[in-house]
């Protein structure tokens, strides 16, 4: 009996020693409190190394927990990130709205330009329907193109193209096996999607899909600087942890540019070519193209009603993305739409500011009350084109940096129609001799 | 030194260890009971002498944030908290500037560019009996 009782204390002591040893390995724990939540979190204990995520999102303003979740008192690693959202994916649509929502944030009004995820969400690029329903029609499942189904069910914000709602994609109630075989074998491409395996696919889903590009495999040239280095005007740090609005083309290229549907085998092919020089063997061996389509990033043109939606459901990309030759170079007889900055409260300064805070890095480009710059048939602001003294127009690169300076066709010796603005059009004359 | 038998060895052996044990757990208890929650952000802050801040003083708190301004009507603050999430806005010569989203302000705080929707809030500042100048965030 008194061996035990002498084994019992002994054990006592030493599980009593243990606990003090394990405690005193602890990391000191470094607290926050952010501005906006106001409540003390823990996470920079083991996390102070992380890179500011962008200078819009400020981490002595947001904390951690705000946008990722989490337990913020939790010391322990695995009861700390036992309640993040998305995983290292806040921003993912299905926890998207707790993350990055809210009416100051990222699902305000649409007047206060702070519907993004509304928009986002509805965007062709996240419901995919128009590829849902082409293929539905072409195998006989629907009467014609209008898409009816969605990756997920959705009411649109408002009805421009017609549709007020989608119903979920249901594979499982198709009855074309051609259809459930696209199901199984193509749906990599929209914002929910799980990215094929390698580096050339590499992306997260939700807005991170774009906005947090991956810049840790090899980056296609011309790139602002080698893999390893801060991206200079491009902004984009090497790694996950960046949220930016100056996406390069390479991150568009996670899933656009990158095979094609085989309708026999009803499978997505990848290409087999890993492209390594832009103008050399980026391109397809047959394909034009002009020099602005190699050198400018996708942002530089497309707007963000086309990329991210308007808040419409549409059928086809087609219907959303509406950006021309001429809307950049006018036409024979007009010259592309302008407009003078006068209000210093200007959507295009919004979006001016975004780009370099949220691209972090020195913008050489600083809009003024008075410039005046090119704006899209439907009024979004090109903030990224003004118009210089001399009538030429000069092109601020988002992504990169660069500045650029074209003509308009009228007084120049093109001779391109108004309604020949298909980029073979201006092929017949600029295409780029590789 | 007088012997000590096997049963007095273990018992002492025993007593101390349980005597350990406790002195360890008391130690743990003293340490939970000491725990001292972070201290909720302070809402009055003391800047020192009124006197210290003549006529003409234009001066960035950074520790609250906030300008402190001594003109010809008395001291007054502005707070350099931006309206819209919470950043801490830039004083520029128009006025100022929020780092984080781009809104801007006039000199007198009222916004000129969103997406800020409200002005910038003025904050409470007094000169105790012993002459301390005092600014209050609430």
């Amino acid at each position: 009996m008194r061996r035990s009782l002498l084994a019992a204390s002994a054990l006592l002591l030493l599980a009593l020693l243990v606990i003090f040893w394990q405690e005193s390995r602890k990391p000191k724990p470094i607290a926050l409190t952010p501005v906006l939540t106001g409540q003390v979190e823990y996470c920079l204990t083991c996390h102070a190394d992380l890179p500011e995520i962008s200078r819009s999102h400020p981490v002595q303003t947001f904390g951690c927990v705000l946008c990722h979740g989490g337990e913020r008192l939790a010391l322990d690693a695995d009861l700390a990130h036992s309640t993040m959202r998305g995983g290292k994916n806040p921003s993912d649509f299905s926890v998207v709205e707790a993350s990055c929502g809210g009416d100051n944030c990222h699902s305000g009004a649409a007047a206060d330009y702070r519907d993004h995820i509304q928009r986002a969400a509805s965007s062709i690029q996240a419901t995919y329907a128009g590829a849902i329903a082409s293929l539905r029609y072409t195998f006989g499942a629907q009467p014609d193109l209008t898409a009816r189904l969605g990756i997920y069910a959705i009411q649109a914000l408002q009805s421009a193209s017609g549709i007020t709602a989608l119903a979920a994609f249901d594979p499982a109630r198709e009855t074309n096996p051609a259809i459930r075989a696209f199901a199984q074998d193509c749906l990599y491409c929209h914002l929910s999607a799980q990215p094929l395996t390698g580096d050339e696919y590499s992306r997260f889903t939700g807005c991170a899909a774009c906005h947090s590009p991956d810049l840790t495999s090899p980056p296609i040239p011309p790139s602002p600087l080698p893999l390893g280095e801060e991206r200079g005007a491009g902004g984009s740090r090497r790694g996950a942890h960046t949220l930016t609005a100056a996406i390069p083309y390479t991150q568009c290229n996670r899933c656009h540019n990158r095979g094609n549907y085989d309708l026999r085998s009803m499978t997505f092919v990848p290409r087999d070519d890993h492209p390594t020089g832009r103008l050399s063997d980026y391109y397809q061996p047959i394909a034009q193209f002009t020099r602005c389509e190699w050198t400018l990033d996708c942002v530089d043109c497309h707007t963000r009603a086309e990329v991210m939606g308007d808040g419409s459901l549409y059928s086809s990309k087609k219907e959303i993305q509406y950006i021309q030759c001429r809307t950049c170079h006018g036409t024979l007889t007009e010259l592309p739409k302008t407009k003078t900055l006068t209000d210093p409260d200007d959507l295009a300064f919004r979006l001016a500011f975004l780009n370099e805070s949220a691209g972090n890095f020195e913008s050489t480009w600083h809009l003024e009350v008075g410039d005046t710059i090119l704006v899209t048939e439907k009024g979004e602001p090109l903030w990224n084109i003004r118009l210089l003294p001399d009538g030429t127009y000069e092109l601020f690169g988002k992504a990169t940096g660069e500045h650029f300076t074209f003509l308009p066709v009228m007084g120049s010796g093109c001779q391109q129609k108004a309604d020949e603005q298909a980029s073979q059009d201006c092929h017949k004359c600029h295409a780029v001799e590789r | 030194m007088p012997d000590l038998s096997r049963r007095d060895f273990l018992k002492l052996a025993r007593d101390s260890l349980l005597a350990l044990s406790g002195l360890l757990g008391l130690g743990g208890l003293i340490r939970f009971l000491d725990f001292q929650t972070e201290p909720p952000a302070p809402t009055d802050f003391d800047l020192g002498l009124a006197s210290d801040y003549p006529l003409g003083t234009h001066k960035v708190i950074p520790d609250v944030p906030a300008l402190l301004i001594h003109d010809a009507s008395g001291f007054s603050a502005l707070s350099l908290v931006c309206t819209h999430l919470g950043c801490t806005v830039e004083e520029k010569a128009e006025g100022f500037s929020c780092p984080c989203h781009g809104s801007r302000f006039d000199p007198q705080g009222e916004v000129t560019r969103g997406p800020a929707n409200k002005p910038i809030i003025k904050l409470r500042v007094e000169t105790t009996e012993d002459g301390h100048l005092h600014l209050y965030t609430t």
